[in-house]
């Protein structure tokens, strides 16, 4: 791999991995008060998801203007609950989980 | 069993190793066995299965299966990409010996998110989502140098528009010619332009049908 | 390599065993920690999205 100026690379790429959650706990009580937030943290992976998925049809020119409305109704939707839960809930997308946890180095 | 599919390959002999090969018409589908709770999310396998694919890219190239596709048997396999098998059997003959290159570029003008309560229906907001990532360019200088020194040594190649804030170009490139690459791309560090490139990597966008 | 360039390294084998190649009949696996959640057609998501902001307001 081949790289320059690593650190603007950092802020302005985005990578998939950086998607997936860090492993949540099994110890039940921590399960239940975390409830919220790991419904919350699917939900926004979802949206993630779609919202990538929609704008590679829409590259590839495959949607009609149907599609292209109930696509953007539902991201724009999906949005808007997202912000509505995250502030009944108190959380902030770092909160969410969805920042990259301890890399491993590959041996 | 339930194996994670890594990707479609030409030959039995191709794949080895930690992988197990699963017959797909005369094609090979190679996956790693996944243990009776374990998911195939884990990070731990992720990690695995990466290592394993750059093992069996070493041997030849393979149309790789995004992953998180699973499946039980050869049945299994036939009956899901079977549709698949003509289409991919002749761009695995046709790319044998080539690989793709990935080279990611941080945009001279990332596009700000459009703002979701600035519009009023979701065509108009799903559009600006995609205008934004359409507008994202890169330097016009670093463009050029690209074009003229790396685009060159590649059979083919595709700009993509992946985000609102970088640009990337897939290279389909001859195994023989990655040092080509390579040196080429260390050559454009002399640009105050951020870039990763990054490979080789199995049949990637290039065995795409359609966007995907 | 450095810390961050082998990170780096990661995130872009990540990134590409994760976000590209081909994908067979809409098909994806979303999971957390150890455990898998959802099996799914994209295009069932699409159809679901109300159900699971009433499930999520629920909890």
């Amino acid at each position: 791999m081949i790289t320059n100026e690593e650190e603007r690379l950092r802020e302005q790429l985005s990578f998939t991995e950086s998607m997936i959650p860090e492993r949540i706990s099994a110890d039940p009580e921590v399960v239940e008060n975390g409830l919220a937030r790991l419904v919350l943290s699917i939900i926004e992976l979802v949206r993630r998801l779609l919202e990538k998925q929609a704008l590679r049809r829409m590259d590839a020119g495959n949607l009609s203007d149907e599609e292209i409305e109930r696509l953007g109704n539902a991201l724009m939707k999906l949005e808007e609950k997202m912000t509505e839960m995250k502030a009944v809930f108190g959380l902030a997308d770092d909160d969410l989980n969805l920042k990259l946890g301890p890399v491993k180095t590959l041996d | 069993m339930r194996a994670v599919v890594i990707g479609a390959h030409r030959h039995r002999d191709d794949i080895s190793g930690d992988a197990i090969a699963i017959p797909l018409g005369d094609l090979f589908l190679s996956a790693v066995e996944l243990a009776p709770q374990q998911p195939a999310g884990d990070r731990e396998l992720l990690i695995r299965v990466a290592k394993i694919r750059a093992r069996l890219l070493d041997v030849a190239t393979f149309i790789a299966v995004r992953y998180g596709f699973v499946i039980t048997n050869e049945s299994d396999a036939m009956s899901k990409c079977g549709a698949h098998v003509d289409r991919w059997r002749a761009l695995l003959d046709e790319h044998r010996n080539d690989v793709e290159l990935t080279l990611k570029i941080a945009a001279a003008t990332p596009q700000p998110r459009p703002k979701r309560t600035e519009f009023a229906n979701g065509a108009d907001y799903l559009r600006a989502l995609h205008a934004a990532t359409q507008g994202a360019a890169i330097d016009g200088a670093f463009r050029e140098a690209v074009d003229a020194r790396l685009v060159p040594l590649a059979k083919q190649h595709r700009w993509i528009h992946r985000d609102n804030a970088s640009m990337e170009l897939a290279l389909l490139v001859a195994r023989e010619r990655i040092d080509e690459v390579n040196a080429a791309g260390t050559a454009l560090k002399s640009f105050d332009v951020p870039f990763l490139l990054s490979g080789p990597w199995p049949l990637e966008v290039f065995a795409q049908e359609v966007e995907q | 390599m450095a810390d961050s360039d082998e990170e780096l390294s990661l995130l872009e084998t990540l990134d590409h065993l994760l976000d590209r190649g081909v994908v067979i009949s809409g098909e994806a696996v979303i999971s957390i920690g150890d455990v898998d959640l959802l099996y799914l057609g994209l295009n069932v998501v699409l159809a679901n999205v109300d159900a699971i902001i009433r499930t999520a307001r629920k909890t």
